[in-house]
């Protein structure tokens, strides 16, 4: 809609303005001596009334022809010929409203014009019709230009959120206090386990931290990423945990954004296997086909557990992350059965280019 | 060495390394017998009940229940020493209301201070029971709003997410808690768990009901200067005046 319908306010004043011009084409033609003050007024203001609703209608003459897919030639054609029909409505109504609306009112046509005076009447229609065009092509550059500003400040906001997500998994306290815990626990009875559980956690957080600065990494580094923190987490849940990597090789080139497959793996444990008394296993399935990278996580869950606070968060973020990236491209859907937590990520395939 | 100088423990986390390690910690110390081991909430509420050791090592963060709501359940406030790896929240509870708590991971001379701790308090409360005020408040108040009711049914326990919850009515020294055409009952009073519940899902109406907002239908106008509400269950709750009052602002 029109900024200008849509306001109220705006409205308002925008008409005040026009009763103003209506007030001095009376003026005008009573200075001209063509007719008396009430006759003038009479004849200029409802005409002025309409005629700024008219102009109002470049509005969509401008957004028909936006500015990236304009072709000089039409758009001036179409410019000159909304200019000319409108000035020629102009014409056809306060002719025919001098006519028709001064018979009924006064029983004689409001002003007595002479034909050059018409001439010039519908010359400053089509002036004034196609200066309403620039004006509103001015007005939607403005907008345009205001709306891709904060469009962009929205998605940095995002963006920047997601960067946060992500150092705050990079850092998450309770991963990291339980899993030095364990090592503490391990180093009584079992010194070679505690090292190897040591080594883990320091390439697990290397790799993480690495991560930070890239954009995009192969779905293979970040399997390998995730296989530390498997690794790790299956030395504290003992045999509660087992998991099954399942990644074709096609797929472990694609490119993702990083830490898109550990958050997975860490909710599955967090929401899933720990609350399961036996635990289970945690399958994860990566293949490409039809240009789509396909990637699904499929974890066992309580079945009588109820939705704790905070569950879901964690996926909500992912999806934003990827959204912000892919926009409509990325698809990301999940689903709770009874016993089963499946989750599916689908996004357009994209190789390292090879350089 | 009489049996009365022994301590009981028990020992709950999901985690076998992290038990492994209170084990481990307790072999130095030939007066204390590990009575038991949990890897959930629910079974540490259950052994608590049946085997009523007189030192717990509670973790919180667990499934099922954490171990501030065995604490809730079982009504024990004494003899725990709670362990976690990191709790923001509960850490500065532990230390307003000197609750013993460790770190993890932590040292055994840490370890041994807290247990030579929860000896002398030990010893002490066969004479003088110890203040549970500290302990009490710590386990009402988890700083954020409650997320789910527990309720105690012999061996059973049930828990309720809060938006299940139709209205909440106290009845003597218990509250009816109905749920999906069921009433579940738990000693508890009105005026606490009202403070413990989101203001925004939950209001107290009347002296002896709480509705939550969420399962309110209507208001009805049963006589001049009376209301009631009707829930979506067909259910109708009384609304004092004040409660009117109330509900007025909200809604």
């Amino acid at each position: 809609m029109h900024p200008i319908l849509a306001d109220a306010r705006k409205l308002l004043w925008y008409e005040l303005a026009w009763l103003a011009a209506g007030v001095g084409l009376a003026a005008l033609l009573r200075l001209d001596d063509q007719a008396d003050w009430a006759s003038a007024l009479e004849f200029a203001v409802p005409l002025c009334i309409v005629w700024s609703f008219d102009m109002l209608s470049a509005y969509y003459v401008c957004r028909s022809q936006p500015y990236a897919q304009r072709r000089w030639p039409v758009t001036l054609s179409l410019f000159g010929g909304a200019s000319l029909l409108s000035a020629l409505v102009w014409l056809g109504a306060g002719e025919a409203w001098n006519a028709l609306g001064g018979d009924i009112v006064r029983g004689k046509p409001f002003v007595a014009m002479p034909s050059a005076g018409w001439v010039m009447f519908f010359a400053a229609g089509f002036a004034l019709y196609l200066l309403s065009l620039l004006a509103h092509d001015v007005l939607i550059a403005f907008e345009t230009v205001q709306h891709a500003a904060r469009r962009e400040a929205e998605s940095r906001v995002l963006a920047r959120d997601a960067e946060l997500q992500m150092l705050r998994t990079q850092i998450n306290p309770h991963f990291l206090f339980n899993s030095l815990n364990s090592i503490s626990a391990l180093t009584g009875f079992d010194a070679a386990a505690a090292r190897e559980m040591t080594v883990d956690l320091a390439q697990f957080f290397r790799r993480t931290l690495a991560l930070a600065e890239r954009e995009r990494i192969t779905l293979g580094e970040e399997v390998t990423l995730s296989e530390h923190f498997l690794a790790i987490e299956k030395r504290r849940f003992g045999r509660k945990l087992d998991a099954q990597l399942r990644v074709s090789p096609e797929a472990a080139q694609c490119l993702l954004p990083p830490m898109t497959l550990q958050p997975l793996l860490e909710n599955a444990i967090k929401h899933g296997i720990r609350q399961v008394d036996g635990g289970g296993t945690i399958t994860v399935d990566a293949l490409v086909r039809d240009g789509w990278l396909h990637v699904a996580v499929v974890n066992p869950v309580a079945r009588e557990d109820t939705p704790a606070s905070g569950h879901g968060v964690g996926l909500k973020n992912i999806r934003e992350r990827l959204a912000v990236l892919y926009g409509a491209r990325a698809r990301i859907a999940w689903q709770r059965s009874e016993t089963q937590f499946t989750i599916e990520i689908n996004l357009p395939v994209d190789k390292e280019a090879s350089a | 060495m009489t049996s009365l100088s022994r301590l009981r423990a028990l020992i709950v986390d999901d985690e076998d390394l992290a038990r492994h390690l209170i084990r481990e910690y307790l072999q130095g110390h030939a007066d204390v017998d590990v009575v038991g081991e949990c890897e959930n909430g629910l079974d540490a509420v259950r052994q608590i009940g049946a085997l009523s050791p007189d030192l717990v090592f509670l973790d919180i963060q667990m499934p099922r229940l954490t171990g501030l709501e065995v604490l809730e359940l079982t009504g024990r406030r004494t003899g725990v020493i709670f362990t976690t790896a990191y709790d923001e929240h509960a850490i500065k509870a532990f230390e307003l209301h000197a609750v013993d708590y460790l770190l993890k991971p932590f040292s055994k001379a840490r370890f041994d201070d807290a247990l030579a701790r929860a000896r002398t308090l030990h010893a002490s409360a066969s004479v003088t029971p110890a203040p549970a005020q500290g302990v009490d408040a710590l386990v009402a108040r988890r700083g954020a709003a409650l997320e789910r009711i527990l309720i105690r049914d012999r061996e059973q326990v049930h828990v309720i997410p809060v938006e299940q919850v139709e209205c909440i009515e106290a009845q003597g020294d218990y509250l009816a808690i109905h749920v999906d055409g069921k009433c579940h009952l738990k000693p508890q009073r009105i005026s606490e768990i009202e403070e413990q519940l989101d203001p925004t899902r939950f209001l107290r109406v009347h002296r002896s009901f709480i509705i939550s907002l969420a399962h309110l239908q209507a208001i009805e106008r049963p006589g001049p200067d009376r209301h009631a509400a009707r829930l979506r269950s067909g259910k109708r709750v009384p609304i004092s005046r004040s409660g009117y009052e109330k509900l007025r602002e909200l809604v």
